[in-house]
């Protein structure tokens, strides 16, 4: 890993938390409609993730999905466009916040159903097992979408078929309000793959450079015939479920050890300039100059124009050829 | 011309489109070996990566074929028993029929669910013998075809294939073996356009899928009586209201005969396209009538069963109730 690759990793994770930073003050202010979540607390996972994928590999996410999208390089004018259901957005305004979806950039349309992108992801892998084009499909999900029979019935499948598929759970401890000991009695996730004969690793979320590792360590493996593998980061939510949730249902002692101790980004920017990787002035730089970007971004989405209503019943049906 | 059956005119139809194009893919649970046998030869013929036997995983094989669609595939998958399908229901509803458009036509679903519905007169019972088409015709996104002999079978299995959309492809068991003329060279027939099955000039009487044989059984029991006109729509979605439209102008008299539970079916869409048209409604001689099966579960009982599936004697009742 070389000083220019650390460097990005760090400013994928701030830009990814100045992102959800704003959203989540525009949606309290009412300027943003629909349902909001954000990724605080979790962004070394998309950071990580995405450095390590290729371009041709195929991510399908979630309902939490900003970070993926900001992180595979997706513009935060377009995913806060979206936000705003304007024209310039992700989907032009058919999505909002959980729905995105990037094309060019290998992302799926992603999922506002816990568990509904398992089994489709797993269906990008069949195609590309099929087509032999060596792409890696990424399923993201999080620790309550594990107990929807979608997790089951699409990782026996996979093990079965020996498909080309990360599975990568999010365990941030609640599915929604539900504390993780409340909602299964296993401890760790990844144990699960057992049952799928799959390997199953559990990694420390909040490290970019662990995530990193191990996520490009079996990615090779999975390319080349490897099978399947469910990787289980562990993270905390910083922040309740949606932006309208203050997620005070939780612990206070629970929330402040994560935020002190687990906070990635805190944790990274220590990391970095203990090794004197940086300096303070340039973390301050990268802070302002992502501050400035996210800024324009939402400048960019207030003054873009809203679809027009006339494009309504467009494309409820594939009107020409599209996919590869 | 030569006389097929409805079960070998889909295989040759499935098996057609699969020497045609490779991307075409075929799995489901048993296929190579149980169940009616649509797909039977095709793995010797194709291979173990085009066609496969799955797990008991309705959820997965509808939502795989998704994500496989999404990435190139044309999949077409089958569902064992219509009743199944529900089993996948989110996959379809939430997936299939939403992803082309909440991505403007970026990702599209080419796909085929096909399924046996509807009742065998052999006690399959509450939970293998429902015919379900119409609750689907409620999701925007998607296509429904419902084929009635082997000709249409073939022809429309065909042209779901080539659709660049998710089709659920219904086909009914009291159909399989029965046969028709099909032409040894190929053919498609057009997803949307209802075939007038008999000409006539006193009732239109639209009738879909297994319900088109009884229909034509009576209009020739009937024939130096009543002069009907049969219309099998052949799609649902989308439905040739015109042609239904065009006849009813020409006979003023209305029967819709299909074999979901009336209340909330398809035929009340179609009765109401032909009383909501300019065109059609002045020439409305009496009320438009259904028939459906009862709103009741299906029992086993053969004695019970007669009751609730619409059989040709109530057809011919109802026909002869419009004329007294």
């Amino acid at each position: 890993m070389d000083i220019e690759q650390e460097i990005r990793l760090f400013r994928t994770m701030v830009r990814i938390r100045t992102l959800e930073d704003i959203l989540e003050k525009l949606f309290r202010e009412g300027k943003l409609n629909g349902h909001l979540h954000t990724y605080h607390g979790q962004e070394a996972i998309a950071a990580g993730v995405m450095e390590a994928l290729s371009e041709k590999d195929i991510i399908f996410s979630n309902h939490r999905n900003h970070g993926h999208f900001l992180a595979r390089g997706t513009s935060p004018k377009s995913i806060i466009s979206e936000c705003y259901g304007r024209v310039t957005g992700t989907n032009r305004g058919r999505s909002g916040s959980m729905y995105l979806s990037d094309k060019k950039r290998g992302m799926a349309v992603a999922s506002g159903v816990v568990g509904g992108n398992i089994c489709v992801a797993t269906g990008s892998a069949l195609a590309s097992q099929v087509k032999k084009d060596k792409a890696v499909t990424v399923s993201f999900f999080g620790d309550g979408a594990t107990n929807i029979g979608f997790f089951h019935e699409s990782l026996n499948m996979a093990a079965v078929w020996n498909l080309p598929i990360i599975y990568i759970c999010e365990n941030n401890h609640y599915g929604a309000a539900t504390k993780k000991e409340e909602h299964q009695k296993i401890k760790r996730i990844s144990e699960r793959a057992a049952a799928y004969d799959m390997p199953g690793y559990t990694i420390d979320g909040t490290d970019v450079i662990k995530v990193y590792k191990k996520t490009k360590q079996v990615l090779e493996k999975v390319r080349n015939g490897g099978g399947p593998v469910l990787l289980e980061f562990l993270v905390y939510r910083l922040r309740g479920h949606s932006a309208g949730d203050l997620g005070n249902y939780r612990p206070e002692g629970e929330q402040n050890k994560w935020k002190e101790i687990h906070d990635p980004i805190k944790k990274y920017k220590k990391e970095l300039l203990k090794m004197n990787t940086i300096s303070s002035q340039e973390i301050k730089e990268i802070e302002e100059e992502v501050q400035e970007e996210i800024n324009e971004a939402v400048d960019f989405a207030i003054k873009s124009d809203f679809p027009l209503s006339d494009t309504v019943t467009k494309n409820i049906y594939q009107e020409e050829e599209a996919n590869e | 011309m030569s006389k097929s059956t409805y079960l070998e005119a889909l295989k040759k139809a499935l098996y057609e489109e699969m020497y045609r194009d490779e991307s075409v893919i075929a799995y489901g649970e048993d296929i190579t070996r149980y169940g009616f046998g649509v797909n039977k030869g095709l793995v010797e013929k194709f291979g173990k990566d085009r066609v496969r036997n799955t797990p008991i995983s309705e959820g997965a094989i509808i939502g795989t074929a998704v994500g496989a669609a999404m990435r190139g595939m044309r999949p077409v998958v089958e569902i064992m028993f219509a009743d199944f399908i529900m089993v996948g229901m989110d996959q379809i509803l939430n997936q299939a029929a939403k992803i082309n458009y909440l991505s403007n036509g970026e990702w599209s679903v080419p796909m085929v669910i096909r399924t046996p519905e509807g009742s065998r007169w052999f006690g399959g019972g509450a939970q293998h013998s429902q015919t379900v088409h119409s609750m689907f015709m409620n999701i925007p996104g998607i296509k429904i075809v419902a084929p009635s002999d082997a000709y249409d079978a073939k022809g429309l299995l065909k042209s779901a294939i080539r659709d660049n959309n998710p089709v659920l492809f219904f086909e009914h068991k009291q159909l399989y073996f029965k046969e028709c003329e099909v032409p040894e060279e190929e053919y498609i027939l057009p997803l949307g356009k209802a075939a007038i099955k008999k000409e006539g000039k006193d009732i239109t009487v639209v009738a879909t899928s297994w319900m088109v044989t009884h229909c034509m059984e009576v209009a020739e029991e009937l024939r130096s009586k009543i002069d009907i006109e049969v219309i099998d729509p052949r799609t649902l979605i989308p439905l040739d209201k015109n042609t239904i439209i065009s006849s009813v102008k020409k006979t003023g008299r209305l029967l819709v005969v299909d074999e979901s539970p009336a209340t909330g079916g398809i035929h009340a869409e179609i009765i109401t396209a032909v009383t909501e048209s300019e065109e059609s409604f002045r020439y409305i001689k009496c009320p438009p009538k259904r028939i459906g099966s009862l709103d009741t579960p299906i029992p086993f009982s053969e004695t019970l069963e007669k009751e609730v599936i619409p059989t040709k004697e109530r057809i011919k009742r109802e026909i002869l109730n419009f004329f007294i």
